[in-house]
């Protein structure tokens, strides 16, 4: 049994009505490769945050080399051995990629502002020390060719391994990645996949937090698995990939009433016909030649692991990103030129995800604020006095929301922000409604939701389609979306690879096993040290 | 070096030429640009906004000129005193106010400001109300009275570029590193064990410190101070320098200084308008040369020199 460096136990944290970290405990042992998994929502941000002191835990304690670290501020973290990247990498983009290291010794080379005024003697030499030290940094995440090179022209894969080498320049024992693997190709992961190989063989232990489990299954010697705030399983890669719980936490239990999901009806003009759509972040293509239709009155789901590109083909269809090429037809016209506030009023309206609700406001002024592309559209005389009609159709519109979430008008006056996470879904899907839309897009609705409340949302679906409206449905949790959906398309790397009838979707194993990603390259992983 | 030796020559021309409009101006210049310098370290390096730093320049002015004549003491010893006083009052009100970030901090350090400048009207006893304070003892030197604008002159830009090059070494040292960290991003810095709160309320009251110093001397140089140059009006003027320059750039400030000098002598005939000025002046280039007034012209001149064709002088 090696050493054990960092010891999580009993971590609990709640924001509001979420339970973010429910008693969540385990060990990271002396150099050793631990990854962090699980669906989105699970908690797995909000640990890493705590363990790098940016979040309080209201319960629990991690010790790191037997040092409680509770109460301590992220510099003091630090300054114990443990390091951390973020999501986004976040390079310092004002500097170069050199600059970006040394910056990560600067707290700890004995030279502050005092010295640095003077600028000669210990601020001289510790500035020395600091280049050289980041050149070696550099050198080991491979980005040494680089060093002048301003820290923004990266790609997003060089960002990465900046972050990683930024990270190791403050000397830092236990490092801990997040989402290391975001938005790179295939050659980049290999990279990133020996860089963290080479760092474990110096010494260094890493944890690291990532969606792509072909990666994870390359890497990792051991697997930490939390969804809904909870560790569901722990341990070697093969157990972990096995575990029934596992499989459940990412491709969804959640199972709906039968009857529910509806005939297809992919027969006559299309409400929503999307044609080779290439988006582009940066370099990457996010969504690369995804092309789909949906007809009135259909439930169509987009199902796949996170990273697809499941959002921002969403996003491009609402007009947020703007896509590199391809075409957006709505009902048969090319909507490409047209902002995303113009689409809301003729017709397409977004739950984004994460819901986005005015929290300060009530639930019904939320839906009236859901009606303003309509009103502005009728005219500015709608705006400043409501004819009579639009205050009907209103308030028709709202009694339909009331409708179909019957809860929401219990709360009309309650303030948005104190609404559990499945009645704030509701509000969500209930505002983007009241401008009448005929295709609703919908994004993750599952998103953090217990299986009772996703059941509760999804099941009201087929519902809202009886009055016409379509809905396109992008969903995490694949066995409810293709439960509740007639046709569904399976999105990887931004491409459609699999589409067709959602009840024969749901029981095609392969479609499970390409979802997961665990087969992946059959590339060797880097062997179990041996123990000593 | 090469910009520290064109500066000198620069002086030592105007020193020598005799012209006594030409030295009052770059007098005058220097001793903005202590406490331009200070708002450059603090906004431009560290990213963090002050709409108050004239405060801190008045600070240091009656500062001074209260203690030396209320104890006699020699003025180099109430500057030191003052220009300390400066320095802790920053800090203090750095540790007070960076509890706030972005626009709620740009509305305290401004309510700051404020409440100083009425400080100085309203606390007639010691202040001397809109009347202000005159009698201030100028400064001697080896028993030379540093009272004129030629005898003062060299001593404000050996204090002042001491303080460029002073500033220079920290920004290019490892906590000018720390600086640039936090303006970016304070979780990435404070990821990397740099402690942004501490950070920032150091280089606080240094830049106090600087905008005490140009105060304390220019309440000695003038031998009269009134609450009214100390007032939000300068700390905008000061802002504008520091985004003439570019916000971050040592050497830029002294552009920015130099400029927002040499307009003001121009605009005189405009009297109080000027201001018009300023904020028009500032609003163009806070929108359209975020580094600074030099590189949004070059920027906007090869824009032109492409458009109209003329490739070769667009490269």
């Amino acid at each position: 049994m090696s050493d054990v460096l960092l010891c999580i136990r009993g971590v609990s944290v709640r924001f509001g009505g979420l339970q973010a970290l429910d008693d969540v405990s385990f060990d990271v042992r002396q150099d050793e490769i631990l990854a962090l998994i699980g669906p989105n929502g699970a908690g797995k941000s909000t640990l890493l945050n705590v363990v790098s002191g940016a979040l309080e835990p209201d319960a629990g304690e991690i010790l790191l080399g037997g040092r409680r670290l509770n109460g301590m501020r992220a510099e003091e973290v630090n300054a114990l051995g443990l390091a951390r990247t973020f999501q986004g990498a976040e390079v310092l983009r004002g500097m170069s990629v050199r600059e970006n290291v040394m910056t990560a010794g600067a707290a700890r080379c004995g030279a502050g502002i005092g010295f640095g005024l003077v600028g000669v003697g210990r601020a001289a030499t510790a500035l020395d020390k600091l280049r050289r030290s980041a050149d070696r940094c550099l050198e080991a995440v491979g980005l040494e060719a680089l060093a002048e090179t301003p820290a923004s022209t990266l790609t997003a894969g060089q960002q990465r391994l900046l972050a990683i080498g930024r990270a190791l320049g403050t000397d830092a024992q236990l490092l801990i990645l997040d989402e290391p693997g975001a938005g790179l190709n295939a050659t980049e992961k290999a990279q990133l996949a020996r860089v963290i190989t080479r760092l474990r063989d110096a010494g260094k232990t890493v944890v690291f937090v990532e969606h792509d489990l072909a990666l994870v299954g390359r890497l990792a010697e051991r697997i930490v698995v939390l969804d809904h705030g909870k560790v569901i399983a722990a341990g070697e890669p093969d157990a972990v990939r096995s575990d029934p719980k596992v499989i459940e936490a990412y491709l969804g239990a959640t199972e709906i009433a039968p009857g529910a999901a509806l005939e297809a009806n992919d027969e006559g003009n299309p409400v929503l016909a999307i044609e080779s759509l290439v988006v582009r972040y940066g370099g990457a293509a996010a969504v690369d030649g995804a092309s789909l239709a949906v007809a009135a009155g259909e439930i169509v789901a987009i199902v796949g692991a996170n990273g697809a590109g499941k959002t921002t083909l969403l996003n491009a269809i609402a007009g947020s990103v703007r896509p590199a090429s391809g075409r957006v037809l709505y009902q048969g016209r090319d909507i490409s030129g047209l902002a995303s506030a113009d689409r809301v009023c003729a017709g397409l309206s977004l739950a984004p995800e994460g819901r986005q609700l005015f929290g300060s406001l009530s639930v019904e002024d939320n839906l009236l604020i859901g009606r303003y592309g309509r009103r502005r559209g009728a005219g500015l005389r709608e705006l400043l006095v409501a004819g009579h009609g639009e205050v009907q159709a209103t308030r028709a519109a709202i009694n339909m929301v009331y409708g179909l979430f019957p809860k929401l008008r219990e709360r009309a006056s309650q303030a948005a922000a104190t609404l559990s996470g499945g009645e704030g879904q509701m509000l969500a899907i209930g505002r983007a409604l009241m401008n009448r839309p005929s295709l609703l897009l919908l994004d993750e609705p599952s998103f953090g939701l217990a299986p009772q409340a996703t059941r509760e949302i999804l099941e009201g679906l087929p519902r809202l389609t009886e009055s016409g409206v379509a809905v396109l449905l992008v969903e995490q949790n694949a066995r409810a979306a293709l439960q509740v959906s007639s046709r569904a398309y399976v999105l990887a790397n931004g491409r459609v690879v699999a589409q067709g009838r959602s009840r024969d979707l749901l029981h095609d194993p392969e479609i499970a096993r390409a979802y997961l990603g665990w087969k992946g390259e059959q590339v060797p992983r880097p062997g179990l040290r041996a123990v000593r | 070096m090469k910009r520290l030796a064109l500066l000198a020559i620069a002086l030592a021309g105007v020193y020598l030429s005799g012209s006594g409009y030409l030295t009052n101006l770059f007098v005058v210049t220097a001793l903005f640009t202590l406490p331009a310098l200070g708002l450059s370290l603090l906004m431009g390096y560290t990213g963090q906004i002050s709409l108050g730093h004239a405060a801190f320049v008045g600070l240091g002015a009656y500062g001074t000129a209260v203690l030396v004549k209320a104890t006699g003491l020699s003025p180099w010893l109430t500057i030191a005193a003052a220009v300390a006083l400066t320095t802790l009052a920053a800090w203090a009100i750095g540790w007070l106010v960076f509890r706030l970030r972005g626009h709620h901090l740009a509305m305290a350090t401004l309510a700051f400001g404020i409440i100083l400048h009425v400080g100085t009207v309203e606390w007639k006893a010691i202040t001397g109300g809109q009347d202000g304070l005159s009698g201030i003892p100028r400064l001697e030197f080896l028993g030379y009275s540093l009272g004129s604008d030629a005898a003062i002159f060299p001593l404000a830009w050996i204090v002042c570029i001491v303080a460029i090059l002073l500033a220079q070494n920290l920004v290019r040292s490892p906590a000018g590193y720390a600086m640039r960290a936090v303006a970016e991003n304070e979780a990435v810095a404070a990821s990397l064990g740099i402690a942004p709160d501490r950070l920032k309320r150091r280089i606080m009251a240094l830049s106090g410190c600087y905008a005490g110093l140009g105060g304390a001397l220019y309440a000695h140089y003038l031998g009269y101070i009134s609450p009214s140059p100390f007032d939000v009006g300068f700390s905008i003027k000061l802002l504008l320098m520091v985004a003439l320059g570019g916000f971050a750039g040592i050497w830029s400030v002294l552009f920015g200084v130099f400029f927002v000098v040499i307009t003001s002598e121009v605009l005189k005939p405009l009297g109080r308008y000027d201001v018009v000025f300023y904020g028009v002046l500032l609003v163009i280039v806070m929108i359209w040369c975020p580094r600074g007034l030099l590189d949004g012209l070059a920027r906007l001149s090869h824009a032109l020199a492409a458009r109209l064709g003329l490739g070769w002088m667009a490269r």
